[in-house]
């Protein structure tokens, strides 16, 4: 899914390319197949360790269809340019990558190019994974490889000219991608190096956290700080983080493992496959690794003493009793009436950053198409209130910022909503 | 059969109770369907007993001794079939253990099927008493021959016959058979009912029959109605309530929903639903969404252009003309020249919004024909008056129809008018198989017959003392019955009809010398939507009015609002009272606000901001009066002008309460409801549409927003009268008067909303 | 197909991803004491578990419950006994009934995550939903006949 939502702004930035009129780049796009070659057995603990770097990697998130086999591709990602459909990674020889040599596996992952040498969509965030150990490839190789094998053709992506030509991939690589493994710094501990290796290199975060350039890029210079991606708004990991509670370490342990936080309501959204899909399933030391890591990024536990005025005037909110405050108090009151203490199931609405960041999008999404039990806190529903118009979901929007926040009011509610909408709930 | 024009004939007041007793009395006749009376809404219906004694149509002791009671009124909440079987089980010496319900079909034997007006009780306690005595009697005769001995040596008592030592259980007596007692109709009419001092069931405390199968899931109302085969169908609505005619109908994008089947247009001779589209899917969910897919056109539509504004500027337009309307016989006199003997007069207007019906169970039906008979599953309040609706849709007679009794969630004079059954029928019949239609909120909305919206302008004169000599009321309003029930209109006083359900309530009973009341149907309402009866029905805005201006009649001569509406009570003259049930008159009303004054704390201080109101009613018409007072305390917020009630203090003198916590239960929902029309709920007619259609901007009063809440029952031993709206007229009155306490300002429209009180603050 | 649990039972249900739950409760499943008031999330006649939290069905996508525990009022107690039941019973709750299985499944949640509610926590909770026969005042007592009685010791859904 994270590579879903960058496809968008990716392929905006490669028509931008286009039109500098870069010429020439199907010379450099060119690279040698690898030839196939009988897979091997693997050692049971070696496929055992892939396992969890797949999850870390979210590898099913996209390979997978809701309902499908796993790994076997097809699901839709919707770009502003096309569509564009994930791939089989099941080792099937005909349709997956069956055959495919460690060597071929390893470039695909790390320089965006298939085994038969053409280039790979950047929907594939090799420029994170370019960072993996060689064992780490090596791991995620023997598990690929011992998934049982499934016959499913890719299905045509729907990609117009010449965004279909995947060989002009190679003019944008040159111009943002760097390969190379993650190297460690020493300033830091091991465990933080492993939290960084993880959250950089597998974990992709900034794929979605790290605000993009005019060219699709990652801005080197500001990672984590922060971007909007396909609907949804990727809050800053940095300090800039706008939650009205800072992220220590306990909220960020039970977010990242659980999807539940006490402060900082429920993964949704995108968010929520990292979290149940990826980070739940790594083992406690990688999890701990990862939250030292990004406490650090934002330096949330040095500003955790200034809580609990924060969280006391969270519960003594009022929405009011006019027209407006009555919406919010009929349709949203019965979940998050929190009372006299904070209850992670019934998040306060005031503590999120849907609510404080400078864009409504997250909330109106929240509103619209809610969460479902698979996502957000597991097995419970927030429902969507798609049912009212694009006016009262504007108007519920209104009220929680004005009264659930200090911040001035967002502008053109209504045609965000209806944007969102248009959008549609997208994958669940 | 039920025929209105001959009812009307049959009463001196056409829609007096005593002309619905004689119609509910006189069944027997010999034609039903055989098997089919119970009704399908009860979740768990009695298992069938041996044949059974049936003493009166209304009731059957089986062997078993189970008491089983035919309730032809509607459950809608007011747990009616408990206390209507706790009356004819009073007298009957029943063991109220062995007691069951049954909510009839309908069947031209039960004569009137019709359930509102809070008449239910009131109109069924002579008969049913009488029903209970009978079967007394006939058992008593059948257990003194079995023990042996005279009927005159024995009592009945918890299902017994008991004389002396011996004793021998109803269900013992009908299983030996030979009980052939029964009675005719004038038989009946001259059995005695009980004293008070000998009640042993009515007025103590029962737990209602229907309310457990309400905590579980398994009440059955009209929405979960099914029968195998069945399609279901959800309407696309014209833009207006008349006159719209389909053009044509686009279905392609709902080809794309899974189960979707056709969709059509309604050929409606009854004309209840002109220029409906039915859409036809395997399930409801379907049926829901194809039908926002499918694009229809239709021509014409009457009252397009017609808006709140419009029907109210035709109001006034109406009273300020003298010969408009219907004069109600509030004693004769001509109140002009009684006006200008006054010293002092006062004039003022008051409006009401268009108010929503909103049971919160949307209208549904599920119909289909069945061995020769049209079967409608839905609930419904006056099956009698959709029966011959049904009949002319279905161009067949009404011996044919049948409607099954269903739990109804939520009636409120919504289900008085059936026309929901109407479409369900014709699509039913269009396509040859079960058709169950549901509305959804919005769809319900547009078709509900909302209340209408409402102008009076009331004039009062007042002597050198402070006393009333005259006082004229004039309502104009979109009519219900005129167009529901034409025959219901009884002539006024100058021989223009009226409708008795948009008047009631304005002939009060005040001693106010020269009264005149005038009741003006409103053209532009009636043609542009379909007025319907709301709870409370006339008074629910009449009483708005009297009420207010008593108050400003009181403080335009610098009177106490308690003691101006005592001096006015006097029970002189035709305020007297008598008759059945209004023994006391006027003088039961001085009463109930005294002592609601006095529970209140009237004259109290109070902080600055807020204050107390009074207002009181009759109920709902002169022959059947509830008494029933209000003090409101209210807080106005000078900032926003919101109006906050902390506390509602409610006195009811309605004769014999015979089930005491539904007797409250009724009176807490009416209060609250009355609030939420004093405050919350109100909506604007806008070009052929009403503009609120869902809880988004439609806001009922929620638990936020209940106050302390008072009630007490004025001990009685008359006969009982309704419950179910008396206290529904008060509280905006009261709240209004309060405000006006607080503020110093008067508001004359309801509902009343913050914007308006800031305005005048 | 989107498989789920409803009272303990484990069904399969072959409709659009989009269906509201409520309709496949009432239809599909056949238990019809949830009930339609709405449609849009506003009045909670719809209310029902899942994964034990008061949640409208009118509003819920079916895809979104693939995989959760649903609880109807047909499946709040065997009996029909739970002691938020008992004590609507007692006080005689009810008047039409309709908004009532609702009111029961939100009672119940509330009562759960606040086990001596205050006042506000009634309010705030019960806001969502409506009862047209207002039958507030009662609903206000029954909650806390209730939680009272739950305090009493034994644990319920
Ligand atoms: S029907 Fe679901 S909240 Fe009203
Ligand atoms: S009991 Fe009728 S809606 Fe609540």
């Amino acid at each position: 899914m994270l590579g879903f939502v960058m496809a968008k702004r990716i392929f905006l930035a490669f028509g931008v390319l286009l039109l500098v009129g870069i010429v020439g780049i199907a010379a450099l796009a060119y690279r040698p197949a690898i030839a196939t070659v009988p897979v091997p057995a693997f050692a049971p603990a070696l496929v055992a360790e892939g396992e969890i770097l797949a999850a870390g990697g979210y590898c099913a998130t996209c390979h997978t269809v809701r309902g499908g086999a796993p790994f076997a591709g097809g699901r839709a990602m919707k770009t502003g340019f096309g569509t564009l459909y994930s791939t089989n990674i099941t080792p099937d020889p005909e349709t997956g990558i069956g055959g495919w040599s460690q060597a071929a596996f390893a470039r695909a992952l790390r320089e965006g190019i298939s085994r038969d040498g053409s280039q790979l969509f950047p929907a594939l965030p090799f420029d994170h994974f370019t960072k993996l150990s060689d064992d780490d490839v090596a791991a995620l190789y023997a598990y690929m490889m011992s998934r049982p094998a499934v016959k499913a053709p890719a299905k045509p992506n729907d990609l117009p000219f010449p965004l279909n030509i995947r060989a002009l991939q190679a003019g944008w690589k040159l111009l943002f991608f760097k390969a190379g493994r993650f190297t460690a710094d020493p300033a830091h501990n091991a465990q933080w190096n492993r939290g960084a290796y993880l959250t950089d290199a597998l974990g992709h975060c900034g794929a979605c956290h790290t605000p993009r350039n005019a060219l699709g890029a990652e801005q080197p210079g500001k990672p984590y700080a922060g971007a909007s991606i396909d609907g949804w708004i990727a809050p800053a990991l940095t300090a800039a983080n706008q939650a009205p509670i800072a992220w220590t370490t306990p909220e960020l342990t039970a977010y990242l493992t659980t999807g539940v936080s006490l402060y900082h309501g429920t993964a949704a959204g995108p968010m929520s496959a990292v979290v149940h899909d990826g980070l739940a399933k790594l083992p406690p030391a990688d999890q701990q690794a990862v939250t030292l890591y990004i406490e650090s990024l934002g330096q949330g536990d040095s500003r955790a003493g200034a809580a609990a005025p924060v969280l006391a005037k969270a519960l003594a909110v009022q929405p009011g009793k006019d027209a407006d405050g009555r919406l919010f108090t009929a349709a949203c009151g019965s979940c998050h009436h929190a009372g006299a203490a904070p209850n992670p199931l019934r998040p306060l609405i005031a503590l999120n950053s849907a609510v404080t960041l400078d864009e409504p999008t997250n909330l109106i999404r929240l509103i619209l198409y809610g969460i479902g039990a698979k996502q957000g806190a597991p097995g419970v529903v927030m429902p969507g209130l798609g049912g009212l118009s694009d006016a009262d979901v504007a108007r519920l929007a209104a009220v929680i910022r004005r009264t659930h926040s200090a911040l001035p009011p967002w502008n053109d509610l209504a045609k965000k909503v209806a944007a969102v909408r248009a959008d549609g709930p997208g994958e669940s | 059969m039920f025929n209105p024009d001959k009812s009307a004939v049959a009463a001196p007041h056409p829609l007096s109770r005593r002309g619905f007793l004689v119609a509910a009395g006189a069944g027997g006749l010999a034609f039903g369907f055989a098997g089919l009376s119970r009704a399908a809404g009860d979740a768990a219906p009695p298992a069938a007993t041996a044949p059974g004694f049936e003493p009166t149509l209304w009731f059957t002791v089986g062997a078993d001794g189970i008491v089983t009671v035919n309730i032809i009124r509607a459950e809608m909440g007011q747990h009616v079939g408990t206390a209507l079987a706790r009356i004819l089980a009073e007298e009957l010496e029943a063991d109220w253990a062995k007691v069951r319900i049954v909510h009839v079909d309908t069947d031209p034997k039960w004569g009137v099927m019709t359930t509102g007006g809070s008449w239910s009780v009131w109109q069924t306690w002579p008969l049913y008493s009488r029903a209970g005595a009978a079967g007394r009697i006939a058992l008593i005769e059948g257990g003194a021959r079995l023990l042996g001995t005279a009927p005159a040596a024995c009592t009945a008592r918890g299902g017994k016959v008991i004389a002396g030592g011996r004793s021998i259980s109803y269900g013992d007596i009908v299983a030996r058979g030979g009980l052939t007692r029964s009675f005719t109709p004038a038989e009946l009419d001259k059995l005695p009912i009980k004293p008070v001092t000998e009640r042993r069931l009515v007025g103590k405390p029962v737990a209602a029959m229907d309310i457990p199968d309400k905590t579980n899931g398994s009440a059955i109302y009209g929405i979960d109605a099914k029968v195998p085969g069945m399609v279901h169908a959800r309407p696309v609505l014209p833009p207006t309530r008349y006159g719209a005619k389909v053009v044509s109908i686009d279905d392609a994008a709902a080809k794309a929903v899974k189960g979707y089947l056709q969709s059509f247009a309604l050929d409606d001779p009854s004309g209840s639903v002109p220029g409906w589209v039915m859409v036809i899917a395997t399930s409801t969910a379907a049926a829901i969404r194809a039908a926002d897919l499918v694009k229809v056109a239709w021509s014409g539509g009457d009252g397009a252009t017609v808006s709140e504004k419009t029907i109210q500027d035709r109001g006034r337009a109406l009273i300020a003309d003298p010969k408009a309307g219907g004069i109600v016989d509030t004693g004769g006199g001509d109140v002009e020249a009684a006006l200008k003997t006054a010293k002092t007069r006062i004039t003022a207007t008051y409006t009401t919004a268009s108010v929503l019906h909103f049971q919160l169970e949307p209208v549904n039906a599920l119909a289909f024909e069945k061995d020769g008979v049209f079967e409608i599953h839905t609930g419904a309040q006056w099956q009698s008056l959709t029966l011959p609706v049904l009949a002319k849709a279905l161009g067949r007679p009404e011996t044919s129809i049948i409607m099954r009794t269903y739990r109804i969630g939520g009636g409120f004079g919504r289900r008085l008018n059936g026309d929901y059954a109407v479409p369900a029928a014709l699509a039913a019949k269009a396509l040859g198989k079960p058709v169950k239609m549901i509305l959804t909120r919005a769809d319900d909305v547009r078709f509900d017959s909302f209340r209408s919206p409402s102008v009076q302008t009331l004039r009062i004169g007042l002597d050198a003392q402070g006393r009333a000599v005259a006082m004229d009321h004039a309502a104009s309003a979109g009519w219900p019955t005129q167009i529901l029930a034409p025959g219901f209109l009884p002539k006024g006083t100058n021989g223009t009809p009226y409708d008795p359900f948009a008047i009631n309530g304005a002939d009060h009973w005040y001693a106010v010398g020269t009264q005149q009341v005038r009741a003006i149907s409103n053209d532009v309402a009636n043609s542009s939507f379909r007025p319907g009866w709301l709870r409370s029905v006339g008074p629910g805005w009449t009483n708005w009015a009297v009420e207010s201006f008593i108050d400003e009649a009181a403080h335009a001569v610098q009177a106490d609002p308690v003691a101006f509406r005592l001096a006015h009570l006097t029970g002189a003259g035709r305020n007297a009272g008598g008759g059945l049930t209004a023994v006391g008159g006027a003088l039961r009303q001085a009463a109930v606000v005294r002592r609601a004054a006095e529970l209140a704390g009237w004259g109290q201080k109070l902080p600055a901001g807020s204050g107390l109101g009074i207002a009181t009613s009759f109920g709902q018409e002169r022959d059947m009066p509830t008494w029933t007072a209000c003090v409101a305390q209210v807080r106005v917020a000078p900032k926003t002008g919101e109006v906050t009630v902390e506390k509602l203090t409610l006195v009811v003198d309605a004769g014999t309460i015979v089930d005491p916590d539904s007797a409250r239960a009724q009176v807490e929902g009416a209060a609250l409801w009355g609030l939420s029309l004093a405050l919350h709920e109100g909506t604007t007619f806008t070009n052929g549409q009403v503009a609120d259609t869902n809880l988004d901007s439609y806001t009922p009063l929620r638990i936020t927003d209940v106050p302390e809440l008072v009630i007490e029952f004025t001990a009685s031993d008359q006969p009982p009268v309704g419950l179910g709206e008396p206290a529904t007229t008060v509280v905006a009155p009261a709240i209004a008067n309060a405000i006006f306490a607080a503020t110093g300002k008067r508001q004359r429209h309801l509902p009343i909303r913050p914007e308006a009180v800031l305005a005048t603050v | 197909m989107t498989c789920f649990r409803i009272n303990g039972r484990e069904v399969s249900v072959d409709a659009d991803d989009d269906t509201p739950l409520l309709w496949v409760i009432r239809d599909d499943i056949g238990l019809t004491g949830t009930k339609f008031g709405c449609g849009i999330g506003m009045c909670g006649a719809c209310t029902v578990h899942v994964g034990g939290r008061a949640t409208r069905s009118c509003s819920t996508r079916l895809a979104d419950v693939e995989g959760a525990e649903v609880t109807t009022i047909e499946g709040l107690d065997p009996a029909g006994q739970h002691p938020v039941q008992k004590a609507w019973v007692g006080l005689q709750v009810p008047q039409c009934g309709y908004c009532q299985s609702g009111q029961i499944m939100q009672a119940v949640a509330l009562i759960n995550d606040f086990p001596a509610p205050s006042d506000a926590d009634i309010d705030n909770v019960m806001a969502g939903n409506l009862c047209r026969c207002m039958t507030y005042v009662r609903i206000r007592a029954a909650i806390k006949a209730a939680a009272a009685d739950m305090k009493g010791g034994a644990t319920h859904v």
